[in-house]
């Protein structure tokens, strides 16, 4: 697991590395109970401020995604069970999704194309995951 | 809580040159501020003024909420300071230039010490008088660290060091410095290489010719400012259509606009004039550092 940063993509450094370890998390790439890297050596890792990498994982850890065991580090957690409830997780995908709506928009894409795109990405994640559990 | 730098239009001239003409900057605990501006933008006569090494013409400073003039012990005790050009006692050691600046600390983190001098490759016996640039700036950035101060101010840090030690210079700022209690500990930046800062920065100050032009958060400034760019199947229209932009580049067909939390608006704005295509992307701190200090930029 290695994230990394994008300046040019307007979207806040922290928010890149939550994205970046529940994609690993949720592709495979990063397993329940493997270590992730320390706030220190992340941010040293990405030049980034540790206060970025530390918000990054505190997000991570209330959203479930990861857990801190005193003095060992962080972990991802096993069968990562959201503690958030059912709404709430429906309105940040809601607020997601929105995003790219308004993307598509921007990007001449029409509402047709976005649903089949959604579909073939999801389809894609599929196989994805697929092949990583195979392995 | 008390900012840590408190500078309120702060202005003082050398002779005819105006070199702050009313800075405002508010620095709070915790951060890692970026001062960004070209040379000569009076980035160095500010850090002066916090330092008593220059007294403000007009306006105020506090660091600690102290003024510098009045309480400039008790400031510097709890700060730190590595300026652009570095010198030792040439007849000093390594070790003894670390240890004749120990001297005046209260506190003195041997644990670092010896970390650091281990990762830059130093050798405590060389005489600093045989010390590069580079080694000279990697000495006085240990001195700093290793006094464990509140406020750690840095002055162009790294301009005329190699690509190399840069890296390695900054990667040191960030996991040493804040180790400990990174909610108080403070870093003030003053640099016009900014790309090098881009991920250690969480919120900055543009300054041109001695006054404040741009003041935000990394995160919510890479947000909004926005590089539009545009091509139209004739020419382009005039950029006097965009006052709204911060800056206007028309070449022939194409139209570039740099904008700045309004970019939804020129944005509709751009496509109601049917271009051909239009590209967004968002801007780097280095890229809205430039458009901050050039806002015209190339305006035809």
């Amino acid at each position: 697991m290695k994230p990394h940063v994008n300046f040019r993509s307007g979207v806040p450094v922290y928010l890149q590395i939550v994205q970046q370890v529940k994609a690993a998390a949720a592709g495979g790439a990063l397993r329940p109970g493997e270590a992730l890297p320390s706030v220190r050596a992340l941010a040293e890792e990405l030049r980034i401020n540790r206060n970025t990498a530390a918000r990054a994982y505190a997000e991570l850890e209330s959203e479930g995604v990861i857990e801190t065991r005193q003095g060992a580090g962080c972990f991802l957690k096993a069968n990562g069970v959201s503690p958030l409830k059912r709404a709430v997780r429906s309105d940040r995908l809601a607020a997601e999704l929105d995003a790219v709506i308004v993307q598509a928009h921007h990007l001449q894409v029409g509402d047709d194309d976005l649903k089949s795109l959604l579909a073939a990405r999801l389809e894609a994640f599929r196989e994805r995951q697929q092949t990583r559990s195979a392995d | 809580m008390n900012p840590v730098i408190d500078i309120r239009n702060l202005t003082h001239r050398f002779g005819r040159t105006e070199a702050l003409q009313g800075l405002q900057l508010t620095v709070e605990p915790g951060r890692c501020y970026g001062f960004f501006g070209r040379n000569g933008a009076g980035k160095t006569t500010a850090i002066k003024c916090l330092l008593n090494l220059l007294r403000p013409d007009s306006g105020s400073v506090a660091v600690f909420g102290m003024d510098p003039a009045r309480h400039e012990a008790a400031i510097k005790s709890r700060l730190a300071y590595v300026p652009d050009f570095v010198a030792f006692y040439p007849w000093m050691s390594v070790r003894e230039a670390l240890d004749y600046q120990a001297a005046f600390r209260t506190r003195w983190n041997r644990d670092s010490e010896a970390d650091l001098l281990r990762r830059f490759g130093l050798d405590p016996r060389q005489p600093t008088r045989g010390l590069s640039k580079g080694q000279r700036t990697q000495l006085a950035l240990i001195g700093a660290i290793c006094a464990e101060p509140e406020l750690l101010v840095l002055d162009e840090p790294t301009s005329g060091l190699d690509p190399l030690v840069r890296r390695e210079f900054i990667r040191t700022v960030i996991g040493a410095y804040q180790e400990a209690d990174p909610g108080r500990r403070t870093v003030f930046v003053s640099t016009h290489l900014i790309s090098e800062f881009e991920g250690l920065i969480d919120r900055f100050t543009v300054v041109e010719q001695g006054r404040d032009v741009l003041t935000a958060d990394a995160d919510e400034a890479r947000s909004k400012f926005r590089r539009l760019r545009a091509v139209f199947e004739e020419d382009a229209p005039s950029g006097d259509a965009f006052r709204e932009a911060r800056s206007v580049r028309r070449d022939g067909r194409n139209l570039e606009l740099i904008v700045n939390g309004n970019g939804d608006r020129i944005l509709a704005d751009l496509k109601a004039r049917n271009p051909l295509s239009v590209e967004v992307e968002p801007l780097t701190l280095e890229e809205i550092f430039m458009s901050s200090v050039h806002p015209g930029g190339g305006l035809p």
